[in-house]
């Protein structure tokens, strides 16, 4: 029952924090055909803003991480202004290639910035609790269930936001046809925007969660960001409630494999999982048959 | 026939003046002027590729502009990104519907309203949409990938009117659809015309839209080389049989 309980705690966990990070990728590349490589870094971001709020302002940890998903929002925003944006207006065919290539080379840019700032040395998340539930024979960290119910609380208030509002009905339609969105007036830069904006406060709160059962470092978000990515392909890119379904399946499955095996079987094993899957569904599990470009 | 205004006493609704436009290579339309009044069913017939489908998008801002002016209420809007252009009241129901797959047909037409926050004026369009269209009330929650040809088709110029602007520009209205389906098509579009509805059509048959059109113009390669009634098109065998293989 222990046994149990643990791995159900663990695979909940990492399926919460696995499924924010893909619920980010996801979004862009739905929206913009764009893979955000930059959003791994943007990740620590959050961490570390977080830190930086609590320990040295002194401010609230629920300001902090307000302010990690500003931070987020802010730099989504940017990248979108300085790099996207330019490239989309002239990179032409080739935009998915240099859009990729470019958030290498800000992902690199910020993980040195933050390395400049911060230091290699790992740092405590000042998010970080104790405390358990007693479930049975097994417990349940508080700090784990707490990421669980913020994680979905996210996940709600980004759902609700994606399908009642209008801001969320011109982020569907620019994603199912760009053009289309255009010719009922939908302004499609403002949408492309408000989606790296949404995808970093995403990013953001995501780190803040991640570096609260890890540390702070500044390649934070390397594992994360490659784990997502799987997860949006095994998902069938784009597809946001596949992405959340497919990390919390994908987690739990790590999970018992690390309980069961070791913990060095368990990304091994989700990856030939995740072969098996695209050999059976080519276009992911929940995947259209063809991809559409925007 | 619509009442036309007389002279250059009232602005067209649409005016089109030496347009010059294309994509990344050369222009595809040549020096393009036409007026469409208030009111007037104005036509673009002639062969496919040649430069129908390009001008209603250069007009509704998917082309590059790279001469000439269009205005539309009196407003120069060819400076205008394709967004802006629909804000301004220029409808334009593509070619090959380019709806949104994944959303419901009740969703796909409230889109069509994207620019009205006006819940009463949207619910209003709604019904009337509904009411000239009635096959879209059964297949409200249907998802639009899921439609018929036809049905499609209806989605699209439903989308349209749903937008509420001043001139409706309708692709190839019939491209591609079974003949009876067809004929609902036109059906709609003479029920538009009776209650007053601006609209550019562009139509590769000029049979079929004849009799709805107040003014037909004759595209080949980019350029217009007849511009007259309806009527008297249907007489010129030189044209059609030149122009449109007739």
């Amino acid at each position: 029952m222990d046994v149990f309980v643990a791995v159900v705690v663990s695979g909940l966990t990492n399926g919460a924090l696995y499924a924010l990070a893909t619920l980010g990728l996801a979004l862009v590349w739905g929206s913009m055909g764009m893979l955000n490589m930059a959003h791994g870094a943007m990740l620590a971001l959050g961490g570390y803003v977080v830190f930086s709020v609590s320990t040295t302002l002194g401010l609230p940890i629920w300001l902090a991480i307000l302010a990690a998903a500003a931070a987020g929002a802010l730099f989504g925003g940017l990248l979108y202004l300085l790099i996207v944006r330019p490239l989309l207006r002239h990179g032409g065919r080739g935009f998915e290639t240099s859009v990729m290539i470019a958030t290498v080379g800000v992902s690199i840019a910020l993980q040195n910035a933050i390395l400049l700032t911060y230091g290699g040395q790992p740092l405590r998340q000042p998010f970080a609790f104790g405390g358990a539930i007693q479930l049975g024979q097994g417990v349940m960290p508080l700090l784990n269930v707490t990421i669980v119910v913020v994680s979905l609380l996210v996940m709600a208030v980004l759902g609700l936001l994606i399908s009642r509002t209008r801001m969320g009905r011109a982020i569907r339609a620019t994603a199912q046809n760009r053009e289309a969105a255009q010719l009922m007036g939908v302004p499609v830069e403002r949408t492309y925007l408000q989606v790296l904006g949404l995808s970093g406060a995403l990013a953001g709160i995501c780190g803040v969660l991640l570096s609260a059962v890890t540390q702070l470092s500044p390649t934070l978000g390397a594992d994360p960001m490659l784990k997502a990515f799987i997860m949006c392909v095994v998902a069938g890119l784009g597809n946001l409630p596949g992405a959340v379904i497919a990390a919390f399946g994908l987690a739990l499955i790590e999970a018992a494999v690390q309980f069961s095996f070791g913990a060095r079987w368990g990304f091994p094993v989700l990856l030939m999982l995740v072969i098996a899957i695209l050999i059976w569904r080519p276009t992911g599990l929940f995947g259209r048959a063809t991809i559409r470009r925007m | 026939m619509a009442d036309t205004p007389q002279g250059d006493l009232a602005e067209p609704a649409l005016k089109i003046e030496g347009l010059h436009a294309g994509y990344g290579g050369p222009d595809v339309l040549h020096g393009i002027s036409l007026s469409v009044h208030k009111g007037q069913i104005i036509t673009v017939v002639g062969p496919n590729g040649h430069g129908k489908s390009t001008l209603l998008r250069a007009i509704s801002g998917l082309a590059k502009i790279r001469r000439g002016t269009v205005r539309a209420g009196g407003k120069d809007v060819h400076r205008l990104g394709a967004d802006r252009v629909a804000a301004s009241g220029i409808v334009h129901v593509p070619q090959g519907d380019l709806l949104f797959p994944d959303m419901s047909v009740h969703e796909n037409l409230l889109m069509g309203a994207y620019a009205t926050s006006d819940r009463s004026v949207i619910a209003g369009r709604l019904e009337k949409v509904y009411g000239l269209l009635p096959r879209l009330r059964e297949r409200h929650a249907q998802v639009a990938s899921s439609l018929s040809g036809g049905e499609r088709r209806m989605v699209g110029i439903g989308r349209g009117l749903m937008a509420g602007g001043h001139i409706l520009m309708i692709d190839e209205p019939s491209l591609g659809l079974a003949p009876l389906v067809t004929e609902q098509i036109y059906e709609v579009i003479a029920a538009l015309r009776a209650e007053g509805r601006t609209i550019l059509l562009v139509e590769e048959n000029p049979v079929r839209v004849a009799h709805l059109s107040d003014e037909m113009n004759l595209l080949d390669d980019g350029r217009i080389v007849w511009t007259g009634p309806p009527d008297e098109l249907l007489t010129r065998d030189e044209l059609l049989s030149t122009y449109l293989g007739g």
